[in-house]
């Protein structure tokens, strides 16, 4: 078990007065709360932060959590309480809480939990009585445009709060096999019935809610149902009109460049967005690409074609 | 485990698909009516048809989904239902332009490439 510094979670002293500590929770709070967060590892310090605060707010945890401290971590980092500790100010006593624990972690249940009883978090006698469907569980499936265009099959993990044999609740990982339809957009969410966290006293499982992340893709990126890609042409080609070959996602096509085209010009392509009941189309941007280095040839006849268009001012509009 | 063995298949949730009424929401998102009533009231979600009265509300699964969110910011942050109403609606606006500052940036870096 790793020791757990509170005072380092919070980013307060050790002689921080409560005012400071609450203040500095606060803050750290709204800045990693996982729905405000863009932080991928929100989740675990907002747990990290709940969990030093429950503790530290609390004068006579505190306490209790100084003197732990003050024996101290193992030189590998590791922790064990001293022999025949026990708290006095836990959740095993049934005390009023309005934290949730059962997310806390296993340095703090050693240290502030009860161990006896039906355990924390569990409604102790009431769950004869207690019907309650269970929570939905929140996951999210990062996809690539690929899987997206052809549908996919993925493993789900996520980790659901049940009651074991003794009452206690407890985490457990899931993984299941999911098929995912074709057609699927950014932070659409899918759902599997029954696959949540189960009932308690015979009420129905939660629902498992899948939201989907769409992983960036390095030649098309996505608008709504539009694919958008960008394309270079060589000047004549846009000069002069072209037929040329573009990708699509999991194939190509041949599209038609209109003569005299600019870079920045949008081609678009009907119906080869996003697959569904309204498919979304694929919009070409096209952009003109310059040869790092030209032959003389090349650059005798750029040099007539200077000549040649010499009332065509591209800066025209530059008020030069 | 036997989770592993087979193949689930999910059921997509759209504006135009699942619905949930006001009795389902406050279960899944456990909270009382009132709570669900007061967010409407106060446009932090809607209800597919909002002309109807509060009996026969159905909801889709983004207010779902936008219920659970305002039950955690406000058990874990305090906050009252007009602030939680303006950082809902601050949120989002940061996922909308985060989303699209980063096609931007790709785009840009497509534009900018080295053909």
């Amino acid at each position: 078990m790793d020791f757990k510094d509170y005072y380092a979670v919070l980013g307060v002293s050790e002689s921080a007065s409560p005012e400071e500590i609450k203040k500095s929770y606060r803050k750290l709070a709204r800045k990693y709360h996982p729905d405000v967060s863009k932080e991928g590892n929100a989740d675990e310090k907002f747990k990290d932060l709940g969990e030093a605060y429950e503790v530290l707010k609390d004068p006579e945890k505190r306490g209790e959590y100084d003197q732990l401290r003050k024996y101290g971590a193992q030189a590998d980092g590791s922790f064990q309480p001293p022999p025949g500790w026990h708290s006095e100010s836990g959740f095993g006593g049934g005390g009023y809480t309005d934290a949730d624990s059962r997310q806390f972690s296993d340095f703090f249940e050693q240290m502030f939990g009860g161990g006896q009883g039906p355990g924390r978090g569990a409604g102790g006698g009431f769950r004869q009585n207690v019907r309650m469907r269970g929570e939905d569980v929140r996951a999210r499936l990062p996809l690539f445009l690929e899987e997206v265009f052809n549908g996919t099959e993925k493993q789900v993990s996520f980790a659901v709060h049940e009651a074991d044999k003794q009452g206690r609740i407890v985490a457990r990982q899931k993984t299941l096999k999911v098929k995912i339809p074709a057609g699927m957009r950014e932070g659409q969410h899918l759902r599997l019935k029954g696959q949540g966290a189960p009932g308690i006293g015979g009420g129905a499982p939660g629902d498992l809610l899948v939201e989907v992340e769409l992983a960036p893709h390095p030649l098309f990126s996505v608008e709504g149902r539009d694919v958008v890609v960008t394309v270079p042409v060589a000047p004549w080609e846009a000069a002069l009109g072209a037929t040329i070959t573009v990708p699509t996602v999991g194939s190509k096509v041949n599209v038609k460049v209109p003569k005299g085209t600019s870079s920045g010009r949008k081609l678009r392509l009907k119906g080869k967005g996003l697959p569904g009941k309204h498919p979304g189309d694929q919009i070409v941007i096209l952009q003109i690409a310059i040869p790092e280095q030209h032959s003389a040839e090349a650059e005798k006849l750029y040099k007539q074609l200077a000549e040649a268009e010499k009332a065509f001012n591209p800066r025209s509009k530059l008020h030069l | 485990m036997s989770d592993n063995n087979s193949i689930l298949t999910v059921e997509v949730m759209d504006s135009d698909g699942s619905t949930f009424t006001l009795h389902e929401v406050c279960e899944r998102g456990e909270c009382h009516a009132e709570f669900v009533i007061k967010l409407v009231s106060y446009g932090i979600i809607a209800p597919v048809e909002p002309t109807v009265e509060a009996r026969q509300w159905l909801f889709d699964v983004a207010a779902l989904a936008r219920l659970h969110k305002a039950r955690r910011l406000q058990r874990d942050l305090k906050m009252n239902l007009p602030g939680l109403a303006m950082s809902l609606e601050l949120l989002d606006e940061v996922q909308d332009m985060r989303r699209e500052v980063d096609r931007l940036s790709r785009q840009l870096q497509q534009l900018t490439r080295e053909w």
